[in-house]
């Protein structure tokens, strides 16, 4: 082992290093920070601002270049263009601080933009803004999860949201048309599901228009199917009861 | 200025004739007669100009105040208009002259010509003003006789005068001769009109006073020699008379006072007959001295008041003309109007505060004072017997206390508990604001806690007196009416500067707060006793709000503070516009910057007391596709060039469309569930412009339709719908037809199953697929449903349809114009299975649950066991009724096709909804904006700044055209409303306030750019060159609502890899 000095170690600056390991060997190129998220969705298309050199390497930092016949055994061929390719798209990297910086503000985002699609004021019955909700999400705190859905994570944050501002999923309306027999026992077991029963008709079959937590539909969905026994009907008249049109003060 | 006693006004408020309404209560010593006078100020910037408009309605007569150095602003042109409109007579104060004396140093002649220059301005405007009427009055008139002297008379010879040579004008204009023009300099208190100096010299100089009056303004000069006035001073090298004898010796003066010559100012000050104080002679500041003479030798407020006392009308003076013009809402002649409502007219003209006399009232603004400074709630000072009261109060709780302490309960102390909470009460009362309606008695007499109709400003006399006994009152009990409501009015003020004063009644022609009319007036109304009154004709706005910005609370949770605060604002202003739009944004409207300003320090302070945020609103986009283009960006013919080979676009295609969808060169998309058992093809095309038109204009009827048809599918009891409905369809059936002619748009009019987004919306759903006929048109034949293999399905395809409409993909905007075909629906591999298991169900009901475990194996490979539990779930609980009904195992065959992708119908919507974003996708696709349509009214010499301003927001000029009789000239532009924010200002700005913009939603236009764009062949790359994201005005606003939404959007990150700054360089 050579004796370290200051001036023989080269650090890497604007390099990422992206590695693979392919026939038990480890493969490595060097790139551009920054740059190989960009290469992946497709935004950057210029290979030679994502590749600081074409060459395979076995160990970046230290300059050893791979050799012919592993890249052959490992990839098939020794274009290293091509190898480089492979490995830009397959390899493993470190995310670089303005990659993750980026994916996560476009995360929050999304995760607002849906929230702010789900839910509305109760006492209005209107939509809240992104912008609002941003700022809502900032003021307690939330963060991020990189590895978890951005629709679950809004429905986390709708929880949330719940305890320190007015807002609510918005409701879905339901028509179920139950047969008579049933519709009295079964609408019992439907009443802790329901939030508010919009109108009711009682001839030979019981009708009902109601508002839903869209949560609870699949509960509901079952329950009508498993006690009527396929006899009562359920109809979605709209996914998002919202108040539509503009409103002027008046 | 002398503070007078209420009890005087209130003597003085019952003489019409001595009531002057133009602020402050002040009272003149006027030869040995008194007046009232009401002064009501307005702030003078252009975005206030509401305000102006609510006082000027109130007022009979105006004093228009100019600056003697900057002359006539643009505002002053407004003001002039304003007055003119609502017809009261204007004086005017030219104020500031010191400064033509001290800061431009003119001499007395200069300055002559300086003001004459500034009066004559003034009459410029009002001459303008005048003319336009006459030409507009004589063209009115044409048109009306056009008709019959055409027929009478053909060869009638035209008639070149415009009438103006006619009508006389002389009364309108500003001259001192008439004595409607002060000077003055407000800051050193004088202010003169000429007859004060016309009376000094005539006494002095032996002229007539009368002369003296007609010459002192004007080219007169003064021969000393021969005693005589001449005219043609400048001829003849002369000083004109009002230099002689009136600037001269302000401007010596001013040149004693400021060089400090104590010789010459005590001889002017003995020669004046004025006595200064010695404090004031002494004082460091000469402007001190010279206010201290000035003030004594010309007092400002007698020269103005006394202006304003004779030569401005009282409210027995009301004009005809204006009364008609108040009582005439828009287009109605005053004839037209019934004749109890004409009868009315005399009530106005009279101005009588008799009993019998029925009172209208106009309220003109609601504005909002604190609780505490109401007269009820103000500290008073304490009489003997209140304090006496209180003494005794307390004594008796002090002796309660020691009750108390010694363990003693009385029931009295909770008569003190009580008392506590009443406190309480009020105290959360003084918080509020409350609404004081700003008023004027136009006829008899308004007491407190009488019972008046508040007219709505629709309301309509003719109407309501037909159905109303006559002689009715609003104290009766009565039908109700549109437009019309009966309140009390609580509380009379005297309005006094910022304090109030309660009041018991108030007589015609008195300006008056009223108490208590906020839940029954918003902005304004018109108040009678009588059910004939007409609402008056609406206020005159000059700026119509349209800077339009978001407002939001800093935090979240004090939305409801926000809503009420703006609801508050609402009333309390009136130019704002206050509205909550569909996305949920909260949206102010206001007329100006400086407008908005003090509307978001009004929510923050008075109104809502939160902190907020204010940004710019959310822009709307739709998206649709277009035919393909024939040229390519440099106007060449697309397919001619070679194609510069473009690494990325191959790559970029594939990306778009995964594996499993098949297109073909036509762009028809094919598709199937997750589940292979329903395969789709859908192909979108764009919808002829006329078309989307047709669709926007008639949602509402498409949604009636829709409701309809939904009725009629569910077997329910027909709601007859009215014969006016259908043939209103019928109509709209016709011209649909009419528009989509040609070979693509064959029977599509019959094939329309559905409309969307929301069922209603702009764009198509053709069903063009064999054996199926349900049409948006069931209304009309009224067959009702048939039987079709498809028919469990059909709603899943619409609501794939709905939700594909909704968002469209290049930024989940709204579609339309579009219109989505749907060829082919292939379910045969469903239906095998479904009839499959329809078989197994009804076997299984029969041998009553044998084979169970069987059906379960003989179920596809595919079918996950989680889902066969619930399979079994349900057979188990259909053995309760062996007889169910084909309905019921319908349904089940349906449940049984759920997998491990869902149920079937769910599956069915997604790929419905994906196939027509796919097919949307093959298109060439454009965003489309919405447009504003501009009107801007600009003089001639600020034209070509409006254009800049234009050219520069993506403006486009429609037409331009000159205002008859004007110099104003009329543009009409449409302007992207995402260019929108702040252009109202920027004009304002660039033309120093001469054009003013009027924006008006109009419709929305196609971005003709393509948002995906890049350069490919040869002539693109050298005008654009490689990367040609400068010139994507479509990329931009895409990438702007991706960006806000959190979508992706294909950005780098960073720019160049090379450029990137090394951090850890010395690690």
């Amino acid at each position: 082992m050579s004796i370290f000095t200051p001036t023989n170690q080269i650090r890497l600056t604007n390099v990422a290093v992206v590695r693979t390991r392919r026939a038990g060997k480890r493969f490595e190129i060097a790139c551009y920070r920054n740059k190989v998220m960009g290469w992946r969705s497709g935004a950057e298309k210029d290979i030679d601002e994502v590749l600081q050199t074409n060459t395979v390497f076995v160990n970046v930092s230290k300059g050893q270049v791979a050799k012919k016949e592993d890249l052959v055994k490992a990839f098939g061929t020794d274009d290293q263009t091509e190898i480089c390719k492979i490995i830009l798209t397959k390899g493993e990297l470190q995310v670089s601080d303005k990659e993750r910086h980026t994916q996560l503000e476009q995360m929050f985002r999304d995760i607002a933009t849906i929230v702010a699609e789900k839910c509305v004021n109760p006492e209005t019955k209107r939509p809240y803004t992104v912008i609002l909700i941003e700022r809502a999400m900032k003021d307690i705190h939330y963060s991020v999860k990189p590895n978890k859905s951005t629709k679950q994570q809004a429905l986390e944050v709708i929880r949330q949201l719940k305890e320190t501002m007015q807002i609510e999923r918005a409701h879905m309306r339901l028509r179920f048309i139950l047969p008579a027999k049933e519709g009295k026992k079964l609408k019992e077991k439907l009443k802790p599901l329901i939030k508010v029963i919009e109108s009711e008709d009682f001839d030979e079959q019981l009708e009902i228009v109601c508002l839903i937590d869209p949560g609870c539909f699949r509960e509901i969905d079952e329950l009508i199917r498993c006690e009527t026994k396929g006899k009562g009907s359920l109809e979605v008249l709209s996914l998002k009861d919202v108040e539509e049109g503009d409103e002027k003060f008046e | 200025m002398v503070v007078t006693s209420l009890e005087k006004m209130i003597g003085l408020q019952r003489e019409p004739t001595s009531i002057r309404n133009i602020c402050i209560l002040a009272h003149v010593d006027h030869g040995n007669q008194e007046y009232l006078i009401n002064l009501i100020d307005s702030p003078g910037h252009v975005d206030f100009s509401s305000e102006v408009s609510t006082a000027v309605r109130l007022c009979d007569g105006c004093i228009i105040v100019l600056d003697a150095v900057e002359g006539v602003c643009p505002q002053t042109q407004a003001v002039l208009r304003q007055a003119w409109l609502e017809n009261i007579r204007p004086v005017l104060v030219i104020n500031k002259i010191d400064r033509l004396i001290v800061e431009l140093k003119l001499t007395p002649q200069e300055a002559y010509s300086h003001l004459k220059n500034i009066l004559e301005q003034v009459n410029a405007i009002t001459g303008a003003l005048f003319t336009s009427k006459v030409l507009e009055e004589r063209a009115e008139k044409e048109t009306e006789t056009q008709g019959i002297s055409d027929s009478v008379h053909g060869d009638q010879v035209y008639d070149w005068s415009a009438g103006l040579e006619d009508t006389d004008d002389s009364h309108l204009y500003f001259s001192p001769d008439q004595g409607n023009v002060v000077f003055a300099s407000a800051i050193d208190g004088w202010g003169f009109g000429i007859e004060h100096f016309a009376k000094l010299y005539s006494q002095k100089i032996g002229i007539k006073h009368a002369v003296l009056l007609k010459t002192l303004w004007g080219d007169y000069y003064l021969n000393t020699k021969a005693k005589k006035i001449m005219k043609g001073d400048q001829s003849k090298g002369k000083k004109p008379l009002f230099v002689q004898l009136v600037l001269d010796n302000i401007w010596s003066l001013y040149e004693a006072v400021l060089k400090r010559d104590k010789e010459k100012i005590d001889k002017i000050v003995t020669s004046l007959g004025l006595k200064v104080g010695a404090r004031e002679s002494r004082h460091a500041d000469p402007k001190v001295h010279l206010n201290a003479i000035c003030s004594q030798w010309l007092p400002i407020s007698q020269a103005v008041l006394s202006m304003v006392c004779s030569k401005l009308p009282s409210p027995l003076d009301i004009t005809a003309e204006r009364v008609e013009k108040l009582m005439c809402v828009g287009a109605r002649t005053f004839d037209s109007l019934p004749p109890e409502t004409q009868e009315l007219k005399k009530m106005f003209m009279k101005c009588s505060s008799e009993d019998t006399a029925p009172v209208i009232v106009f309220v003109s603004k609601m504005f909002a004072v604190d609780f505490k400074t109401l007269p009820c709630n103000k500290p008073r000072p304490l009489t003997q017997e209140v304090i006496a009261q209180r003494r005794e109060l307390a004594r008796r709780r002090h002796a309660e206390k020691l009750i108390a302490s010694q363990g003693q309960e009385l029931p009295e102390q909770l008569t003190s508990q009580t008392e506590s909470m009443t406190l309480k009460t009020v105290e959360q009362e003084a918080d509020k604001e409350s609404f004081i309606a700003f008023a004027r008695v136009f006829s008899g007499v308004v007491r407190r806690g009488q019972k008046i109709f508040v007219l709505g400003p629709k309301y309509d006399p003719a109407e309501s007196l037909n159905k109303l006994p006559s002689g009715c009152s609003a104290a009766d009990d009565l039908p109700s009416i549109p437009h019309m409501a009966c309140c009390t009015l609580e509380n009379l003020y005297l309005l006094m500067g910022r304090g109030l004063e309660d009041l018991e009644e108030v007589p015609s022609g008195n300006v008056l707060g009223i108490g208590g009319l906020q839940e029954f007036v918003l902005k304004s109304a018109t108040l009678s006793t009588s059910p004939a009154c007409p609402p008056f004709t609406p206020l005159n706005f000059e700026a119509t709000p349209i800077v339009r910005v978001a407002v939001e609370p800093k935090h979240p949770s004090e939305m409801p503070q926000l809503v009420r605060g703006m609801k508050l604002l609402n009333q309390a202003d009136p130019c704002v516009q206050v509205l909550i739009q569909e996305t949920g944004e909260h949206v102010l409207v206001t007329a100006g910057e400086v407008h908005l300003q003090r509307c978001l320090d009004d929510l923050k302070e008075r109104f809502a007391k939160i902190q907020i945020s204010v940004s710019e609103p959310i822009i709307p986009f739709r998206e649709t596709i277009t035919r393909p283009p024939k040229v390519d960006m440099v106007n060449e013919e697309i397919g001619k060039q070679q194609k510069v080979a473009v690494i990325h676009q191959a790559k970029e295609d594939q990306n778009k469309i995964p594996e499993g969808v098949q297109v073909d060169s036509d762009g028809l998309i094919t598709m199937s569930t997750p589940n292979k058992y329903a395969t789709l093809s859908v192909r979108a095309m764009p919808l002829p412009e006329e078309v989307t038109q047709l669709l926007e204009e008639n949602s509402d009827l498409i949604r009636t339709m829709e409701q309809f048809n939904s009725s009629l599918n569910e077997d329910k009891k027909m709601h007859e719908i009215n014969q006016k409905i259908l043939d209103r369809i019928q109509e709209f059936k016709q011209k649909l037809e009419k528009n989509l002619q040609g070979r693509k748009w064959r029977n599509a009019v019959d094939q329309i199953w559905s409309f969307g987004p929301r069922k209603c919306g702009p764009n198509i759903l053709l069903s063009k697929f064999e054996g199926y006929r349900k049409t948006v048109w069931q209304c009309l034949d009224k067959t009702t449903k048939e039987v079709s293999k498809y028919r469990d399905f059909d709603n899943s395809i619409v609501s794939g349809f709905q939700l594909a409409t909704l968002s469209g993909p290049m930024c989940e905007e709204p579609l339309m114009g579009v219109c989505f075909i749907v060829e082919k629906w292939d379910m045969s591999k469903a239906e095998e299975q479904m009839s499959a298991n329809r078989q197994d169900s009804e076997e299984l009901d029969a041998t009553e649950q044998t084979k169970n475990e069987d059906k379960v194996t003989s179920l596809p490979s595919s079918y996950p066991t989680e889902s066969s539990s619930e399979n079994k779930k349900l057979q188990d609980g259909s053995q309760g009724s062996p007889n169910s009904s084909e309905k019921s195992s319908k349904r089940k065959g349906e449940t049984l096709l759920a997998d491990c992708y869902g149920p079937f119908s769910g599956q069915l919507i997604a790929t419905m909804k994906e196939a027509c974003r796919y097919a949307l996708q093959v298109k060439p696709q454009r965003l489309m904006a919405a447009m504003y349509t501009c009107e801007i009214m600009a003089t001639a010499e600020v034209l070509g700044r409006v254009y800049a301003v234009l050219s520069k927001r993506e403006g486009r000029v429609l037409q331009e055209e000159m205002k008859e009789g004007t110099d104003m000239f009329i543009i009409k532009a449409v302007l992207p409303v995402a260019e929108s924010f702040g252009f109202a200002d920027e004009i304002r700005k660039r033309t120093s306030g001469l054009a003013s913009p009027q924006l008006v939603f109009s419709h929305w236009e196609i971005i003709s750019g393509d948002p995906f764009w890049v350069p490919t062949t040869e002539e693109e790359y050298l005008h654009f060159g490689e990367k040609a994201d400068s010139e994507n005005q479509a990329r931009k606003y895409m990438n702007a609502v991706r960006k806000r939404k959190g979508l992706y959007v294909e950005e780098k990150i960073v720019e160049h890899a090379e450029k990137q700054r090394t951090l850890s360089r010395n690690k």
